[in-house]
């Protein structure tokens, strides 16, 4: 067993990591050790990515311990970057970390820089160049100890000798090459942010805070012509947890007010109320997701617009309930009866581009409906007296009731569909053929029932009943 | 005084300019006022016209098996309004669901409806439902908007329903609580009726017709008497018409012991 990290207090006693737990219990007989957890880390390192995402949506992990932002157009909040390490300095110590921090003109730069606790770049040594470990001690045995001694050397047989990464690594870290960090989230379209010097905790507080970056945001979607389809709250409590909110809505919008409402019923639905334990220091509203959205002339007569409204409750279900609770109807391909409809979250913007308007049957005139009005997801299953074998069914029980049948029509009969099945046509593979018979009970009852299988396919078929008819 | 001008009675002239706000306001209360002819002439001459568009309906199943009925009748009467891009909100709870299985559009086309126009909704509980009923009912997006409840559930009380009947009759839209194996308690509905399944005129060859129920109207805010009648749906009109007697009468007669009246629960 080795040491995987440790303290500045064991660093201060000769402790290193990757050193053997025997050789460091030797020398510190009574060292605190604990087992090595990597997932708790990088779950530390998540959490920690999340409060500094206070400073700067572009947030990157650098496992196993660092944490790369880019800062670029960031600072001026703070004053200037000296400042914003300042502050993330004193909140990370506040939770008892130790910290490194350091900025660069690109990434590898500043992680460089932090890693190796160095002031420039040219300080740094050749280590930072990752290029494994054979590389470091030929560079070393070279007389090339830091990147300070790399830098005056011509590139051409440096990269000859060790590869053309490291040469790259070289010009990142000499900042002379910029790559852009790849954030842990997309960048949002807009984010509209409000610190305060006091946290806030009261509720209404919180809620007239949202107000004003809603009303912020719709003026930023008004002048780029666009609606939001997705709404993100971020709430920075001043002890480093962040909450986050998020309220979809079916249609792009920019609407304040009916934000708001959406993002109340967000809150009531939330299963544990939020928590402002010390207060939040701040609070950021997010657009992820927005869509084209021109302006409308509202007309002079008052003329509900009954698309709007429909879109605008359709959201506060969903919102409060789920999308998945808010549905519409979508026909599919399928003779299987139960296949053949489907039930698609309202809220979906599929349901309006890829799904066409469905062509539901036209009834026919003089005909009664020949599909039932409601049908069990499960057929459920009924004892049945039919005449004789493959006959119409006289009576059958269903829910400890018997009902004697009167009127009869059928067998409808719907074969599986073999063409799904991945063997193909064969008899007696795959389902079995249904029979479908509408019957009407003595007390005026009209039942959906079949047969599941053909006595030449089964040797008992069961019976069941699908569906209701009005 | 300060004359606040949608104040004006809609009745009184406001000057030779009429305000916009007062003539919405007669708008509305004109709406408040239409009723919903369910098609069947001895029906509507009882209800001297319709049921209140604007106003909450009750349906009660006659036995546990004729919740169906409820729903199939509330929902055809939803199709009664003219069309309109407004929906027709389904709104129901889980246990609903599973005791009465689901919409299927197949079925709703056939009888006449369009599936595109429904909007469902599937709660957990009661509460989340009614709550949703007022919403909807509230937004100017449904035409109607139905909720349907499984059971004698507490929550469905004279307060609730009263909400959902004050939103109808302030935004015009159909309110219908389908309430299915429940007994009747007191509620703020305009109308409360019974329905149970009928015998339909059978067609060739002896097959099930042509949806029949048998309806009695128990209670009416507006002081109808009561009555009983048996009506039949017909797709192609989007109508209610009288049922002839005939076929289904002599099924009654045949069968006095399961009758519509002894199907009425205490």
């Amino acid at each position: 067993m080795r040491l995987a990290a440790c303290d500045p207090a064991a660093h201060a006693l000769g402790l290193t990591a990757g050193m053997a737990l025997a050789d460091a219990r030797a020398r510190v007989p009574d060292l605190a050790v604990f087992d090595h957890d990597p997932v708790a880390d990088l779950n530390l390192l998540g959490w920690l990515a999340d409060g500094c995402e206070r400073y700067t949506p572009a947030c990157m992990l650098d496992p196993p311990q660092g944490l790369l932002l880019d800062i670029t157009g960031c600072e001026h909040v703070f004053g200037d970057a000296a400042r914003l390490a300042k502050d993330l300095h004193a909140r990370l110590s506040r939770h008892g970390l130790t910290c490194q921090i350091a900025s660069g003109s690109t990434p590898d730069s500043a992680q460089a820089k932090a890693r190796y606790a160095a002031r420039a770049i040219s300080d740094v040594p050749v280590e930072a160049l990752d290029g494994g470990d054979k590389v470091h001690k030929a560079l070393r045995r070279a007389g090339l100890r830091s990147i300070g001694d790399l830098a005056i050397r011509p590139r051409k047989p440096l990269a000859a000798r060790f590869g053309k990464a490291v040469v790259v690594r070289l010009a990142r870290l000499l900042e002379e090459e910029d790559p852009r960090i790849t954030p842990r989230r997309s960048l949002p379209i807009i984010h509209v942010t409000q610190n305060f010097a006091e946290p806030i905790s009261r509720t209404n507080d919180v809620l007239a805070t949202i107000e004003m970056l809603a009303g912020n945001t719709a003026l930023q979607l008004q002048e780029r012509g666009q609606g939001g389809r997705r709404f993100e709250i971020r709430l920075f409590r001043s002890d480093g947890h962040v909450a986050r909110l998020a309220v979809d809505t079916g249609t792009p919008t920019r609407d304040a007010a009916l934000l708001m409402r959406l993002i109340r019923e967000r809150i009531d639905a939330l299963s544990d109320p939020l928590d402002p334990g010390f207060g939040y220091d701040l609070i950021r509203l997010e657009v992820p997701l927005a869509e084209v959205l021109a302006n409308v002339q509202v007309g002079l007569e008052t003329k509900i617009d009954t698309g709007a409204a429909a879109a605008a409750l359709i959201d506060r279900l969903s919102v409060r309930l789920g999308a998945e609770r808010v549905r519409q109807f979508h026909a599919r391909q399928s003779h299987i009866p139960e296949r053949a409809a489907l039930e698609r979250a309202a809220q979906s913007d599929a349901s309006k581009a890829d799904w066409p308007k469905a062509d539901w049957p036209k009834p026919v005139p003089g005909e009664p409906a020949m599909r039932p009005f409601r049908l069990f997801e499960t057929p459920q299953p009924i004892e049945v007296t039919a005449g004789f074998p493959e006959g119409e069914p006289r009576s059958f029980r269903w829910r400890r009731h018997v009902h004697r049948v009167t009127r009869v029509e059928g067998p409808e009969r719907i074969s599986p569909e073999w063409w799904r099945h991945p063997r193909g046509y064969a008899p007696g593979n795959g389902s079995l053929t249904r029979d479908y018979y509408r019957v009407e009970d003595n007390e005026g009852r009209r039942f959906w029932l079949f047969r599941r299988g053909l006595y030449d396919e089964i040797e008992r078929p069961l019976w069941y009943l699908h569906g209701i008819f009005a | 005084m300060n004359k606040k001008p949608n104040h004006i009675q809609p009745t009184l002239s406001a000057g030779a300019f009429p305000s916009v706000q007062g003539m919405w306001k007669q708008h509305q209360s004109d709406a408040a006022q239409s009723l919903l002819p369910t098609g069947a002439p001895y029906v509507d001459e009882r209800l001297r016209g319709g049921i209140t568009q604007a106003g909450l309906h009750e349906f009660f199943g006659g036995a546990q098996a004729d919740s169906h009925a409820a729903a199939a009748f509330a929902l055809l009467l939803a199709w009664r309004l003219p069309e309109s891009d407004a929906g027709i909100f389904w709104i129901s709870g889980d246990k609903e669901r599973q005791t009465s299985g689901r919409l299927y559009p197949y079925g709703l086309s056939a009888m006449g409806g369009d599936p595109a126009r429904m909007l469902l909704v599937q709660t957990a509980d009661l509460r989340d439902a009614l709550r949703a009923a007022a919403d909807a009912i509230r937004s100017k997006a449904a035409s109607a908007v139905i909720l349907e409840t499984h059971g004698n559930a507490r929550l469905v009380d004279l307060t609730s329903t009263r909400r959902l009947a004050l939103a109808a009759a302030e935004t015009g839209v159909l309110a219908l609580l389908v309430r299915g194996d429940a007994v009747p308690m007191p509620s703020a509905a305009r109308t409360r009726w019974r329905i149970c399944s009928a015998p339909s005129a059978p067609l060739p060859g002896n097959a099930p017709g042509l949806p029949t129920f048998d309806i009695s109207l128990l209670r009416h805010r507006g002081g109808t008497a009561p009555f009983e009648a048996r009506v039949t749906w017909d797709h192609a009109t989007r109508s209610f018409f009288d049922a002839p007697l005939s076929g289904g009468l002599s099924a009654i007669v045949t069968d006095t012991e399961t009758g519509p009246a002894s199907r009425q629960r205490a």
